[in-house]
């Protein structure tokens, strides 16, 4: 009993944490659950795509896979910064999709899901915000990013 | 098993589908291979609206214009691709014939869900041809707006046989 009751414990614990990635597009910083990103690397050139799907308008080639461009920086009216670039790949419901971020290597942080608010903001979709360090960051619902209707 | 068979097992049938890859803006297309009926140089293909070529009417799709993509069509290796699916025929205008494909149906993708809009129309999917990522054009749409010229045209000359009797009546 106790030991279910400790063990009950533990899993809120756990449950409580949220794991996070913290990056920055314009200088302003961001974050995303980490189980919804990809992976980061180096930003390579993008191939513009014919589209009037607001911020989807480039596609990505790695090898033998490609995936669409979501320009976020566009979307929040923010400049990269930085030299070189990195590629945030997003896991979008709809299959991977790649962010351009700033140069500044992403950080992981865990954060009290208690501590998370509903962002007043409505900019762009996402799960709450939280201070990390002093900085109120949004954190980013890259599953759902740029879902039109 | 035979050795005939054998031999017969290991042969595999690949379903490979032939595009012609032009580039327009900064955007490479693949147009079908079965729809192309020939490639003009601006030359050939003079200023006219329309290109006539072995009897058939190919009226201009600016397919630039369509894409709302800026491309320089006063270059030395802009073409025009006269493209038919049957039953439209439009001239294509593009900066550059980039080359003639034949790929396995398995490596065209599908456009990615995320591009919602218009384009889902406009492309049927993508390919990798070398380097380059490839849209591949929806014909159909493509020559949508010949398609209506033509009808227009159709109906408008069938109004004409209509109401030619009584015309050529008024007239004796």
């Amino acid at each position: 009993m106790l030991r279910a009751a400790r063990g009950q414990q533990q899993i809120q614990a756990t449950k409580r944490l949220w794991n996070v990635v913290v990056f920055s597009i314009g200088g302003m910083r961001l974050a995303a659950r980490t189980e919804d990103v990809g992976g980061v690397s180096p930003w390579t050139e993008s191939i513009p795509v014919p589209s009037r799907t607001p911020f989807v308008q480039a596609m990505l080639k790695r090898d033998h896979q490609v995936m669409p461009v979501y320009d976020l920086a566009t979307r929040l009216s923010l400049t990269l910064q930085g030299d070189p670039l990195l590629c945030l790949v997003a896991r979008h419901a709809d299959g991977p999709m790649a962010i351009c971020i700033d140069a500044a290597v992403p950080s992981l942080e865990a954060v009290d899901a208690a501590a998370i608010r509903p962002n007043i903001s409505r900019d762009i979709e996402t799960l709450g915000s939280v201070t990390i360090n002093g900085d109120e960051v949004a954190i980013v619902a890259l599953q759902r990013l740029g879902r039109l209707g | 098993m035979s050795l005939r068979g054998h031999h017969k097992s290991t042969k595999e049938f690949i379903e490979t589908a032939s595009f012609l890859v032009v580039r327009l803006g900064g955007s490479y297309l693949a147009l079908p291979a079965d729809g192309v009926h020939g490639v003009l140089t601006s030359e050939e293909a003079g200023h006219e609206q329309a290109v006539t070529a072995a009897g058939t009417l190919y009226q201009q799709v600016d397919l630039a214009h369509l894409l709302s993509v800026v491309a320089d069509l006063s270059g030395l290796e802009v073409r025009t691709v006269l493209y038919s699916n049957g039953h439209s025929h439009g001239a294509i205008r593009v900066e550059q014939v980039v080359g003639l494909t034949d790929v396995e149906r398995k490596n065209c993708l599908p456009l990615p869900p995320q591009f919602q809009c218009d384009e889902r129309r406009w492309f049927d999917g993508v390919l990798l041809y070398g380097d380059l990522l490839v849209l591949i054009v929806n014909p159909a749409w493509m020559l949508e707006e010949v398609a209506e010229v033509e009808s227009v045209a159709g109906r408008e000359t069938a109004q004409l046989v209509t109401a030619g009797p009584l015309t050529v009546g008024g007239s004796c």
